[in-house]
């Protein structure tokens, strides 16, 4: 093999040859790259959002539930030093109550619409540092520490506010209207709607929430917590933070991650991935198939001239390794083309114009990884898709390749 | 002159390397026995039948026949474009019948030069590139490669168009960039398929001018197929074929 020729004949086929093929395959190139890297960042970026939803509304990084057999966390100290762990951004402490919550619009008995949910207790200042529920409100207001009479309630659990689960609803409430709510000790309170919100998650929105001191004063409990749900500032390193927190004196509680916790949203984001890797792999086929064609149609265009160069004495290797140099070439120019139409321009429009899709707004996550992959999975298929056709056009006999 | 003296030093030092013997106006470099080519089919076509004869170094030869005679067949044989049925070629004392095709690869390269009926130019290179590519093949430096080449070039007149494509150049000059090709290497054996066929009658003597000089000059061995009787007065014997075998010359 010479691999000076191969590279000479390389270049001086694409420098030389027809501009407008060349034009036409390093397009076909970046656009199946374009499509690897899009297609595996859209998904990604679903699993993101599903993701998202669930530490932002539901769990944060890191629950800290009561030890076995136990109803409430206890160790005031131990709660109290969670903040003060280096990274741990904010946690707040919930009580957490089954509820049968009722709305009888007429105060009359009749049409009475009611059904059975989750009302957490909130300490405002606490918990808008570890959650977003208060800046998905879409009517009304957020609590403040001091309400005691007020209750906000997801959209799942008012009605007519575009949940998927009217039918469970209360039928339609609005800020301003009166709900009953009858706690898990019997005890009955009639709260004034403050605010409803609406966040992509809809085990979010099938919560209620009230202020710690109003829920301390249902239960009869003080300076207590059904759970602590606590935020840290780096993502991915819930485990270190979980260990230090054990070192706080949590010995005995169930602390688990967000990822531990999301058993429907997990599964759904391994879906996501598992489909991502699919498309990945049928789009990497496709540019491969890609790459065999035009390889292939240019070998079939060059036949008399690899008769020519193998009459002249070139090896057959070098010839193929040519063609393999050129189908290189194009993967390379894709590449360079389709990740700066991916972070100049797709990336931007994506971050401007998310998509709304039911588990959230959906920009693209384009990760190191994604761009690692999508590279090295053009280049195996150019490697193959140019080889394959080389290699068959060189093994017909000189005098076919030439004459035909 | 001087640049044919040394070329043809160049060549005796490329053949030794090979395992042939210096040149010798007497000394056969191709001796073809018992030669059969049969394409296989429903009904076998036998393209050569037991050809035999030899062809001493120097030598300007003609392949003549009548269309179908087997002239190209035979060339191709000679020129390890083709393997043959049954018998031997032996150039410079080696049966090369029995050669793999990389050892075929590698006696075109060195040993073999060709020039075909339709130019044979890659359409992205350039009179200079054309030439030089086999040197390349060869691992010959830069500056060798295009210091031989466009003294290959000026040889067969080209000089002044070493840069063009061969779209840019007549046939008649394609043909001579081809032929430049077929001697860079310094081939001990020349082979032409009806080289002047497609060119006008004035390209025509022009090439075949060229290729007595060369045959004279540096005493390079020729074997030429064509199918122009006036092309006798050019050549030092003519190898005339008929259905596959060969035939005296007046028949």
């Amino acid at each position: 093999m010479n691999i000076k020729a191969s590279f000479f004949l390389a270049r001086t086929s694409i420098i030389r040859g027809n501009k407008g093929t060349l034009a036409m395959t390093i397009l076909i190139m970046t656009l199946a790259y374009v499509n690897l890297i899009f297609i595996s960042s859209v998904f990604g970026g679903i699993v993101e959002a599903i993701n998202e939803q669930s530490i932002n509304n539901l769990y944060s990084n890191i629950v800290i539930a009561p030890a076995d057999d136990e109803i409430y966390i206890e160790n005031k100290d131990a709660m109290n030093s969670i903040d003060t762990i280096p990274g741990i951004v904010a946690s707040s402490a919930h009580y957490i109550n089954n509820t049968a919550i009722s709305y009888d619009e007429n105060h009359d008995g009749r049409d009475v619409q009611q059904g059975k949910w989750l009302i957490k207790s909130v300490d405002v200042a606490d918990e808008t540092q570890v959650t977003k529920i208060s800046d998905s409100i879409i009517e009304g207001e957020y609590l403040e520490d001091n309400d005691r009479d007020k209750i906000v309630i997801g959209k799942e659990i008012a009605g007519s506010h575009g949940g998927d689960l009217d039918y469970l609803s209360l039928g339609g409430v609005y800020v301003g209207d009166q709900i009953d709510v009858k706690f898990s000790n019997g005890i009955k309170r009639t709260y004034t709607i403050k605010g409803i919100f609406s966040t992509k998650n809809s085990q979010a929105d099938q919560m209620a929430f009230i202020t710690t001191k109003e829920m301390e004063s249902v239960l009869h409990v003080y300076n207590l917590a059904s759970e602590i749900i606590v935020k840290i500032d780096e993502k991915g390193q819930e485990e270190k933070y979980i260990e230090q927190i054990r070192q706080a004196g949590l010995h005995d509680e169930d602390i688990k991650t967000w990822k531990q916790l999301t058993g429907f949203t997990s599964s759904a984001s391994k879906s996501f991935t598992m489909i991502s890797i699919i498309l990945g792999a049928i789009g990497t086929v496709v540019a491969g198939i890609t790459i065999f064609i035009i390889i292939f149609v240019s070998i079939v265009n060059k036949r008399r001239q690899i008769g020519i160069l193998k009459a002249i004495g070139m090896k057959e290797n070098t010839i193929i390794l040519s063609f393999v140099m050129q189908a290189i070439f194009y993967a390379i120019i894709g590449i360079i083309l389709g990740v700066s139409i991916i972070l100049f321009l797709v990336r931007p429009f994506f971050i401007d114009n998310p998509l709304d899709f039911p588990v959230g707004w959906v920009s693209l996550k384009i990760t190191f990884n994604i761009i690692r992959i999508s590279n090295i999975s053009l280049m195996v298929a150019a490697l193959i898709g140019g080889f394959i056709p080389a290699f068959r056009g060189t093994k017909e006999s000189i005098l076919d390749s030439i004459w035909g | 002159m001087v640049l044919y003296q040394h070329f043809e030093v160049q060549k005796k030092v490329s053949l030794i390397q090979y395992g042939a013997k210096p040149n010798n106006k007497t000394q056969m470099i191709i001796e073809v026995k018992k030669l059969k080519k049969t394409y296989e089919g429903k009904v076998p076509t036998y393209a050569l039948k037991e050809v035999s004869f030899g062809v001493k170094k120097g030598e300007f030869i003609a392949l003549m026949g009548r269309s179908g005679s087997g002239k190209s067949t035979l060339l191709h044989q000679l020129g390890l474009l083709d393997s043959p049925t049954a018998g031997q070629i032996i150039i410079d004392g080696t049966n090369i019948v029995s050669f793999t095709e990389k050892q075929k690869s590698e006696f075109r390269l060195k040993k073999l030069g060709y020039v075909f009926q339709s130019y044979a130019l890659l359409p992205e290179l350039n009179a200079l590139e054309s030439v030089y590519l086999p040197l390349m093949l060869t691992g010959a430096s830069k500056s060798q490669y295009i210091k031989k080449a466009t003294e290959m070039l000026e040889k067969v007149g080209l000089g002044e168009r070493i840069y063009h494509l061969p779209k840019e150049m007549s046939g008649g000059e394609q043909q001579r960039v081809a032929i430049a090709r077929a001697l860079v290497n310094d081939p001990a054996i020349l082979f032409a398929d009806e080289p002047t066929a497609n060119l006008d009658s004035e390209s025509s003597e022009t090439i075949l001018k060229l290729f007595k000089k060369l045959n004279k000059e540096i005493g390079q061995t020729i074997i030429m197929v064509t199918h122009e009787l006036d092309d006798r007065k050019h050549v030092d014997r003519v190898i005339w074929l008929k259905d596959g075998v060969i035939k005296p010359e007046n028949t």
